[in-house]
């Protein structure tokens, strides 16, 4: 478990960092004015009604958008600013991704989609898609394609993926929004592993059960962190879990 | 605004909407479609155009209603020959005789700027009260012939040779024997709306060169005072052609016994005929073209309808869960169907204005005729713009129908429970990194979508292939013909010669002994026909010394002689006629039976070979055999050797100033005229390759762009991991460049099959005495290849923009 400030330099820095959208003549304030620090390894709930901006963080974080004001730095790179190719560069060797919809290539199978993100990010290290899926649980699953394969099969799948970069951040969009209670359990379980290895995992969620796991909730509220630090009532085994 | 008008008013928001969204798309198969209507409207209205004008021409000149010809040699008195035909038993249906004389000639035409030497034919006309009555002659330029000119040097140059050669207004020629003719206008008439050489050939306006002059005129020059060899008759309105014809041809035979004549109607000239089958020949190609663009948008329509309903699945189940009848479901889609429709017809109509205009133009070009009328084709465009409306509704209700059949549950069903529509093919296990199988497997995905795309594209590269490569098997048709000619003797001369004379006479003898001539061949040239179970074949009989000349014809399955008179007719003539080198036929040849008179006669021949030309009229028979005919000894053609080191050109005009030659030619000036007829149509084909150019890439752009529609999510999961967006691109090219193969191959066997069918059934039927290869080009096959897969693929490109510029978080959470 870490602190809300990491001892060390943090993985994850945004300095006044603000997104504002024009939308019907008038201007959105999706997030204003974050200051945010995580340190490597950590596992981060970002908490909030529908509207509250996390997935507005979470893309910023991922580099899919760009502020309107501050700065982003990931792993010791400022993304703020960058141009087209080097985001692409960033997106390839930094984050990885898990979306509620899990997002699987429908004509690639389950060992193809993972090796997938072996091949975009030319990992050198000779690591297999196979052991990666049977990783997750899936190692009986590898020749099946999505279409084949349960909702909680899939987010299995889409992480294995997410891991097969071997990137040190993992970013989860409601990971567990189109799961059911046991299935999601399952999924938390799995992301939360992967800190043990270094990874630093954020997840995006309205499901306050589901902060309860975390290292550190981020809670926000039109737009603005109103909350920054341990779970409220205290962080929980992912067992204790109920929603 | 009442409840129900404004419910019908949402629905057409709607479906304005839907369209609005899906607008490059929707843009693409209404240019498809409008194409495709247009094509038919603008082409087929020229046919009609063509019908009409021909009418029209044909009646303001006063076409003959019976023609009579005599055999070859023969001639008569001109008055006689009238008074003869005057004399049949319904001569009350008789309106107008006029006899002819019609003999070969040499025309000199040069000018400052450039030497036009080519054969050709005096046609001398009665212009007693201001006549020609029958076979009119319209001038173009000047003035046509008139009473005053009888017995002058006056004439009328025909206008398809002077407008080709820009010649002046009027001007001076000079024929055989260097005399000087004054054309006084340049004039069209029915027997020569289109140009035939005397060989045979068609479009033969660079050369050969008809003069109309008077009668008398004519007499002086062909050294046949008062006689004719042909005349033309105008019948009253509702006479029976046939039995007149008879009529004539019996008393003719009455009052000139030993002569061989021709009494032929006006629907047997073979320049009428083949200008009208033409038409209808053209309008069936019109129509195949306008159908295969229009298949290709329906396939356009239906693939982008079946993307749309797969998008609107579930506010197609929402609907029905709330309880709207499948068939209002319907209707939405349905619209954005018939909006797109009415759009292309619409848009039909104005490109059917543009190729309408472009054709008339062309018409008018290629095929000068006294009266040109365009009238507005109503009923076509109406049909046209049918056609455009119909087919591509109906293609898109089709997969409609199909949406709103499902269950509400499968319909609504979202995410990881939503069904998935992945073929079993994109199931089959493929070599490669993913990365690598998914261009192949995104084409083996929508399996429907793919087949209608490689047809769609099939369908524009069918018509490529099969229009140039009509011109591809003329090319090599000509060719081949080039090289049976000049084979051996490249700088051979034709000389026809004004009648028929012995082979050691004088004409002959000064030929022979011409400056720059080296060696001389007496030949035989006469009319004929090929008869066998029922089958006629005009024929162009050569009688030559098959073994010994210095150009001999290749001689393909010889038989041994029998003692029978032997004939070689062409490998076409063969088929046509249904025999073989070894069977008998019948020749009907004229037999001299007078110092001017020939009957026609029928003897049997036989077969001895087939000859590789593909001029089905080319017969041949050896010397010996002239004996058939009476001319053993006579010749009235000869091939002509220049010196090494001298000019043909040189040696042309030695000739043509000698007495008793009518024309000089060189050998290749046959296959040199079609050529430079075929090089007219360059224009033509460049404007096909651009039509299909545009008619792939529209067909390609939309399936690219539904294929990006339907895949925006997969492209923004590639990017969320940093996939470079050319890399995307490239995906896209290749997937775009797999379906551009399988669309090329189905085009070229498709164009083969249309090429083939073009060939041998439609232009055999129109052009029965032209036997063409049926033959590709690597070039045209090259650029099939192009159009096909290079364009093809390119297409992607063109949503590149909208690729780079997706907005890649909301894409991600698309649930559809």
């Amino acid at each position: 478990m870490s602190t809300p400030e990491a001892a060390s330099e943090p993985l994850i820095r945004l300095t006044g960092v603000s997104r504002r959208y024009e939308v019907g003549g008038g201007t959105v304030t999706a997030l204003a004015d974050v200051d945010l620090s995580i340190g490597a390894g950590e596992f981060v709930v970002v908490l909030g009604p529908s509207g509250s901006g996390k997935t507005t963080l979470l893309n910023l974080v991922g580099a899919l958008d760009v502020p309107s004001d501050g700065t982003i730095e990931i792993a010791g790179r400022a993304i703020t600013g960058a141009g087209h190719p080097d985001l692409f560069r960033f997106r390839r060797e930094t984050v990885s991704f898990v979306f509620q919809s899990f997002n699987l290539f429908p004509t690639l199978t389950a060992l193809e989609n993972v090796q997938f993100a072996i091949d975009v990010t030319r990992r050198r290290d000779h690591v297999r898609a196979a052991e990666i899926l049977d990783r997750v649980g899936l190692g009986d699953r590898l020749g099946h394609f999505p279409g084949q394969l349960s909702g909680g099969e899939q987010q299995r799948v889409a992480i294995a993926r997410a891991l097969a970069t071997g990137n040190p951040v993992l970013l989860a969009d409601e990971p567990t929004g189109e799961l059911d209670f046991r299935t999601g359990v399952q999924i938390l379980e799995l992301l939360h592993e992967q800190t043990h290895a270094g990874t630093t995992v954020l997840i995006v969620t309205h499901n306050r059960e589901i902060a309860r796991v975390a290292d550190r909730v981020i809670e926000l509220s039109s737009g603005h962190v109103v909350a920054d630090g341990l779970p409220p009532g205290g962080q929980v085994p992912i067992a204790e879990l109920h929603w | 605004m009442s409840e129900p008008r404004g419910r019908r008013g949402l629905w057409l928001r709607w479906s304005w909407r839907d369209l609005r969204k899906r607008w490059p798309q929707v843009a693409a198969i209404a240019a498809i479609i409008a194409l495709g209507s247009g094509i038919y409207s603008g082409f087929v209205s020229s046919s009609q155009w063509r019908r009409v004008s021909y009418d029209a021409s044909y009646r303001q000149l006063a076409m003959y209603d019976l023609h009579v010809g005599l055999s070859q040699g023969s001639y008569v008195d001109a008055s006689a020959l009238t008074d003869a035909i005057r004399s049949i038993p319904s001569a009350d249906r008789l309106q107008a005789v006029e006899p002819r004389l019609v003999g070969k000639t040499q025309v000199d035409a040069s000018t400052a700027d450039q030497t036009i030497l080519v054969p050709g034919r005096i046609v001398g006309v009665d212009v007693g009260r201001d006549g020609p009555h029958v076979d009119r002659i319209a001038a173009e330029t000047g003035r046509g012939l008139q009473p005053t000119d009888a017995g002058t040097d006056r004439a009328v140059l025909e206008y398809h040779f002077a407008d080709f050669y820009g010649l002046a207004p009027a001007g001076t020629v000079h024929i055989s024997g260097d005399r000087a003719l004054r054309y006084v206008g340049q004039g069209l008439s029915p027997e020569y709306f289109m140009v035939r050489g005397d060989q045979g050939s068609l479009l033969a306006e660079s050369n050969y060169a008809v003069l109309f002059v008077p009668l008398d005129t004519a007499g002086t020059l062909l050294g046949r005072p008062g006689q004719a060899n042909d005349a033309v008759i105008r019948l009253r309105a509702g006479s029976d052609r046939a039995a007149i014809a008879a009529e004539v041809r019996t008393a003719l035979t009455t009052a000139f016994p030993g002569v061989g004549f021709d009494v032929t109607r006006r629907g047997q000239d073979s320049i009428r005929r083949i200008l009208y089958s033409d038409i209808a020949g053209d309008e069936r190609l019109y129509n195949i073209l306008a159908l295969l663009t229009l298949l290709g948008a329906s396939f356009a329509a239906f693939n982008l309808a079946g993307r749309m309903v797969e998008a609107q699945r579930r506010e197609i189940g929402i609907g029905m869960a709330l309880g709207v009848t499948p068939r209002k479901l319907a209707v939405r889609p349905l619209l954005v169907g018939a909006q797109i429709a009415a759009l292309g017809a619409v848009l039909g109509v104005t490109v059917g204005l543009v190729v309408s205009w472009l054709m008339a133009g062309v018409l008018r070009s290629f095929f000068p005729l006294p009266v040109w009328e365009f009238p507005f084709q109503w009923g076509i465009f109406l049909r046209g713009a049918a056609l455009g409306l119909v087919l591509p509704f109906l293609a898109v209700g089709w997969p409609v129908l199909r949406a709103v059949r499902v269950t509400p549950l499968e319909a609504i069903r979202t995410g990881a429970n939503a069904p998935t529509h992945v073929s079993a093919l994109a199931r089959v296990p493929l070599p490669g990194r993913a990365l690598d199988q998914m261009p192949v497997r995104n084409v083996l995905r929508t399996p429907r979508r793919t087949a209608l795309t490689a047809l769609g594209i099939g369908a524009a590269i069918t018509v490529f292939v099969g229009v140039v490569g009509m011109l591809d098997s003329f090319t090599v048709t000509i060719d081949r013909t080039r090289t049976e000619i000049l084979r051996g003797s490249p700088r051979r001369l034709d000389v026809s010669l004004d009648g028929f004379t012995t082979t050691g006479g004088s004409t002959v003898t000064a030929i022979a002994a011409a400056p720059g001539v080296a060696a001389v061949d007496t030949n035989l040239r006469v009319g004929g026909r090929l008869e066998h179970d029922g089958t006629r074949i005009d024929t162009l009989l050569t009688v030559l010394a098959l073994d010994a000349s210095q150009w001999k014809p290749t001689l393909d399955h010889r038989v041994d002689p029998d003692g029978r008179p032997g004939i070689v007719i062409s490998a076409k003539a063969a088929r046509d006629l249904g025999v073989a080198p070894g069977d008998i036929i019948t020749l009907r040849h004229p037999r001299v039976t007078g110092p001017a008179s020939f009957e026609y006669v029928r003897t049997p021949v036989r077969v001895i070979a087939t000859s590789p030309l593909p001029t089905r009229f080319t017969a041949f028979m050896d010397t010996p055999d002239a004996a058939i005919m009476g001319l053993t000894g006579i010749t009235n053609a000869l091939e002509v050797e220049p010196k090494p080191g001298t000019s043909t050109a040189a040696v042309r005009r030695t000739l043509f100033e000698q007495p008793g030659v009518s024309s000089v030619q060189p050998v290749r000036s046959f296959t040199d005229s079609v050529s430079d007829a075929l090089a007219r149509f360059q224009s033509i084909l460049t404007i096909i390759e651009g039509i299909v150019l545009l008619l792939a890439l529209l067909i390609a752009f939309n399936s690219a762009s539904i294929n990006a529609d339907e895949r925006r999510r997969d492209h923004a999961t590639m990017f969320a991991f940093g996939l470079p967006t050319r890399r995307v691109l490239r995906m896209a090219v290749i997937e775009s460049a797999l379906v551009g193969v399988l669309g090329t191959v189905i085009g070229v066997i498709g164009g083969l099959a249309l090429l083939n069918w073009l060939i041998t059934v439609q232009f055999a039927s129109t052009f029965p005495d032209l036997g063409v290869v049926v033959s590709l080009s690597p070039r045209t096959v090259l650029i099939a290849a192009g159009l096909g897969i290079v364009a093809v693929s390119v297409a992607p490109l063109l949503g590149a923009r909208r690729i780079r510029r997706m907005d890649i978080p909301s894409t991600l959470r698309v649930v559809e």
